[in-house]
């Protein structure tokens, strides 16, 4: 079975240094789940291009572009995420929060995330943990041990490597391994399903709406 | 198939001038539209009700019986009566009564409001909303088909023995449509009782109206009132038109870039795309609005929202006059053509229901479980 791995990158730049750092996570999961005798997809969301159709959303009381539309529906889809934002103000940057805003509050339940951030100083390395761990948690995903943040100058550096395959191993793990229970015996961490937003939940029968309110 | 316009009744300034018009000058002009709408033939007015400004119609029924002493024709509607925060004991003489005045020329549209503090305003709770619609509403069925009501429910005080006044003209009850834009339970409701449903459709992207209407369709055959193609749906929507689609756009650009609720947002052009507004000449609304029957089927209502924005009474009058001379004969003979014989062309009307008679299905509080009652008895005494 293919998995579906969905790369967030959320750089402003081009040449992006965080587009750079989204692709070497991606390779190094593509490789960590080969390695697993497993095949995985990759799509690429460069959020830059879905900067106009979010602050259109935004503003025009959330109906979603086709765009948008697309994109969270690439989400919720996805087996696991790896996510890739620059450092703006000591947090993830706008347009990445936009965009994670613009999700379902449903679209990442249970999904392994892998999360990482580029910035021009080692002083902001905190991120991860002050700012992408909480998000993620809220969202209900799976956060990956491993956060791969890199500073300019950690670009020279082997230990960066280092990191980006101890991070895709461990999300590799959890895109590969699924809960490892007998099914019916253990309990399914999943269980409250993903939604993308583009589909409408199906409503109770209304007898049971009614009741207790027919007099 | 029936056309009209739907009113929001928003006191907005005009952009243009800078001038806002008075609660009573808009309540006015909301009035010389609705006379429009007979003059030019088109068939159904509706209002909103609201209670927040910056809108103004807070009181449809007092509104409609003065619009009915001055037509003919006209169906006079609402888009929206609050079923949450009214008390359906006064919704089903309040609008009894109206029946009464324009002689059948009214059906209504339950909603729950467009704002979350109306609650409070009238005693109610928000997180009770989806509730409040469904028992104020199966309580106003009642009220309307049986002559004494002796009830309990949990929003309202008890009622014993109890008889709204007047009774529906000719014992017969208005049809009722369920307008929701994003609550798949009032899709549910509308098909339950075998009501229509109505989609405002304005603002919203073709998806998401689709779904709505999709499941209102699916479930109205689930509850055996017929073909899910046969169910009766409205559609709103939103137009400006002009000679030249450059004009129009010239025209209705700075309304656009000032409205209260798109207005500072995303461009007349992206809107555009993006939902069933439609900005230019007769010719792309009728060929734009033909389009909706390709997402949501063949349907039965189709209401047009053209005074908002703070556009000014005249151009309004004249989106009227167009919408009456050169669109809608158009749309009724396409619309006309492509309907399959067996999917109903109109909503149901008073006279309609009335020719239906007393055992029609309209008459029942809750067609889906005493048909199922009915059934069970033809059952045991076979």
């Amino acid at each position: 079975m293919t998995r579906r791995l969905v790369v967030l990158a959320a750089g402003l730049a081009e040449p992006s240094s965080t587009r750079l750092l989204a692709d070497q996570l991606a390779d190094a999961v593509r490789a960590q789940v080969s390695s697993r005798g497993e095949d995985v997809s990759v799509d690429v969301l460069e959020l830059r291009e879905l900067a106009h159709d979010l602050a259109t959303t935004m503003t025009s009381g959330g109906v979603p572009t086709p765009a948008l539309s697309r994109a969270r529906d690439l989400v919720s889809a996805a087996d696991g995420m790896v996510a890739v934002t620059p450092v703006f103000s000591a947090s993830y940057s706008g347009l990445f929060k936009m965009f994670v805003d613009a999700l379902d509050p449903d679209a990442l339940n249970g999904m392994p995330v892998l999360v990482a951030a580029t910035a021009g100083t080692a002083r902001h390395s905190l991120v991860l943990d002050h700012a992408l761990r909480p998000l993620f948690t809220y969202l209900r995903a799976v956060v990956v041990p491993t956060g791969v943040f890199a500073a300019t100058e950690d670009f020279g550096d082997a230990g960066l490597e280092e990191r980006i395959r101890r991070a895709a191993a461990e999300l590799a793990a959890l895109l590969v391994g699924g809960s490892g229970g007998v099914g019916g015996f253990a309990p399914d961490l999943a269980t409250r399903p993903r939604r993308s937003g583009s589909e409408l939940p199906e409503p109770p029968a209304f007898e049971s709406l009614l009741r207790g309110h027919a007099g | 198939m029936q056309f009209g316009i739907f009113s929001v009744g928003d006191v907005t300034p005009d952009p243009t001038t800078g001038r806002t018009p008075t609660e009573g000058e808009r309540i006015e002009s909301m009035t010389r539209l609705a006379l429009k709408t007979e003059e030019v033939g088109l068939d159904v007015f509706a209002t909103g009700e609201h209670h927040n400004p910056p809108f103004v119609p807070s009181s449809p029924t007092t509104h409609l019986g003065f619009i009915a002493a001055q037509t003919e024709k006209l169906l006079l509607s609402t888009s929206t009566t609050l079923i949450t925060t009214n008390d359906p004991v006064k919704i089903a003489e309040d609008y009894a009564m109206l029946q009464h005045l324009s002689r059948g020329r009214v059906d209504l549209m339950m909603g729950r409001g467009n704002t979350g503090p109306v609650y409070p305003w009238f005693g109610k709770d928000i997180r009770d909303g989806i509730p409040l619609a469904v028992e104020n509403y199966h309580l106003l069925r009642r009220l309307w088909r049986e002559r004494v009501v002796t009830w309990e429910g949990t929003y309202r005080t008890p009622l014993q023995g109890f008889t709204a006044t007047p009774a529906p003209l000719d014992g017969t009850p208005p049809f009722v449509w369920h307008g929701s834009i994003r609550s798949p339970e009032i899709a549910e409701q509308a098909a339950y009782y075998g009501d229509g449903f109505f989609h405002n459709h304005i603002f919203w992207n073709k998806e998401h109206t689709q779904q709505m209407v999709a499941l209102y369709r699916r479930r109205f055959e689930a509850y055996g009132h017929g073909a899910a193609d046969q169910a009766i749906v409205g559609l709103g929507g939103q137009v400006f038109m002009a000679d030249t689609e450059a004009e129009a756009k010239r025209v209705f650009r700075p309304y656009f870039d000032n409205a209260p609720v798109y207005g500072h947002g995303p461009s007349l052009e992206d809107f555009s795309e993006l939902t069933p507004l439609t900005v230019g000449t007769p010719e792309q609304v009728i060929e734009r609005t033909l389009g909706f029957a390709d997402y949501v089927g063949d349907y039965q209502r189709q209401l047009f929202l053209v005074d908002h924005a703070g556009l000014p009474t005249d151009v309004v009058l004249e989106q009227v006059e167009i919408l009456g001379r050169e669109v809608v004969p158009v749309l009724r003979e396409e619309f006309a053509r492509r309907r399959p014989a067996h999917v109903p062309s109109d909503p149901p009307t008073h006279a309609s229901l009335v020719a239906a008679g007393p055992e029609s299905e309209h008459h029942l509080v809750a067609p889906v479980a005493e048909r199922a009652q009915v059934d069970a008895v033809a059952g045991s005494t076979r």
